[in-house]
């Protein structure tokens, strides 16, 4: 598997993660190629790109939201029914994220989608247009 | 000659003329005296005096016919001098029309070219003159965004509190389903 690019790494550890292999076994491979391969610095590429190709293929999808205030669990629900919705997946993971640049609103963000309707946003679009 | 003269002369003193009172002797001695310088005369002076006179008179009448030519050619020359003149005027006059017609037609170019010179600095500076009033509204338009963002964000994060951000949140969610 030394010369498999990132992709087809994220695509392989997508079909042993479906196929119900235990996590610690295909980091492990995962870990070994990367090692073999002296791209130990593309870890966390590899691990955005598996969360693309999951959601991709409509498993998964890793919801990181960012407001200015926690979210309550209503609020949570709502929001991973939405991703739910639109990224067309089955499953979400909700990663919350507090930031008080934000001002107010939500900003979410999955593998290979991003929703942002945050005030900070909304100003910067302001600032723009003029 | 002289000598019957004499004879005569003193035969007829003798006779009637004496008796008039006049010496016939020297009667025609004058006479013979006065042939010989009337002779003299005739032969040598009056010719030459003649010549000389003649050639005066041919002297004088070539002059005159020299200063009549001279007067006429004089005339001529004038006449020329005359016509040379006012063929120049005419020329100069013609010259001076087409210059003063020229110097209109350049100064109605100059004119013209000044006009459109004029025309095309007005029009360069009217059309900086908007992009310099373009530039103007955007900066301000862009200042003015920027004060209303700025203001609005210090409104915002001192007005918003948990509450109205859910309901904020809610309703985005609601726009983006």
């Amino acid at each position: 598997m030394a010369g498999l690019s990132r992709r087809q790494l994220a695509v392989y550890a997508a079909d042993q993660l479906l196929s119900s292999k235990p996590v610690p076994a295909i980091v492990r491979e995962l870990a070994a190629v990367l090692i073999s391969s002296r791209r130990t610095n593309q870890a966390e590429l590899l691990a955005s790109d598996i969360g693309w190709e999951l959601e991709r293929r409509g498993e998964i999808a890793n919801a990181t939201v960012t407001a200015a205030h926690q979210l309550s669990a209503l609020l949570q629900k709502e929001v991973s029914a939405f991703v739910k919705k639109s990224a067309k997946v089955r499953q979400v993971i909700i990663s919350q994220n507090i930031d008080r640049s934000v001002i107010g609103g939500v900003r979410i963000e999955t593998a290979a989608h991003s929703w942002d309707k945050t005030l900070s946003r909304k100003l910067t679009d302001i600032r723009e247009v003029s | 000659m002289i000598l019957p003269a004499t004879q005569f002369a003193a035969e007829s003193s003798s006779s009637g003329i004496s008796s008039l009172g006049i010496n016939l002797k020297s009667f025609v001695f004058q006479l013979i005296t006065f042939l010989i310088v009337l002779f003299i005369l005739r032969r040598w002076v009056f010719p030459k005096l003649v010549a000389t006179l003649e050639a005066r008179r041919k002297t004088l009448e070539d002059s005159l016919n020299q200063a009549r030519l001279t007067e006429e050619t004089l005339q001529k020359a004038e006449a020329k001098a005359g016509e040379i003149l006012q063929a120049a005027r005419a020329q100069a006059d013609t010259a001076l029309a087409e210059a003063q017609t020229k110097a209109e037609e350049i100064i109605a170019k100059g004119e013209t070219a000044a006009s459109e010179r004029g025309a095309r600095i007005i029009a360069e500076a009217e059309e900086r003159l908007g992009k310099e009033r373009e530039k103007l509204h955007s900066e301000l338009r862009g200042e003015l965004a920027e004060l209303v963002a700025i203001t609005t964000e210090k409104v915002l994060r001192q007005k918003l509190n948990e509450h109205e951000d859910r309901v904020l949140i809610e309703r985005s969610l609601k726009e983006l389903g």
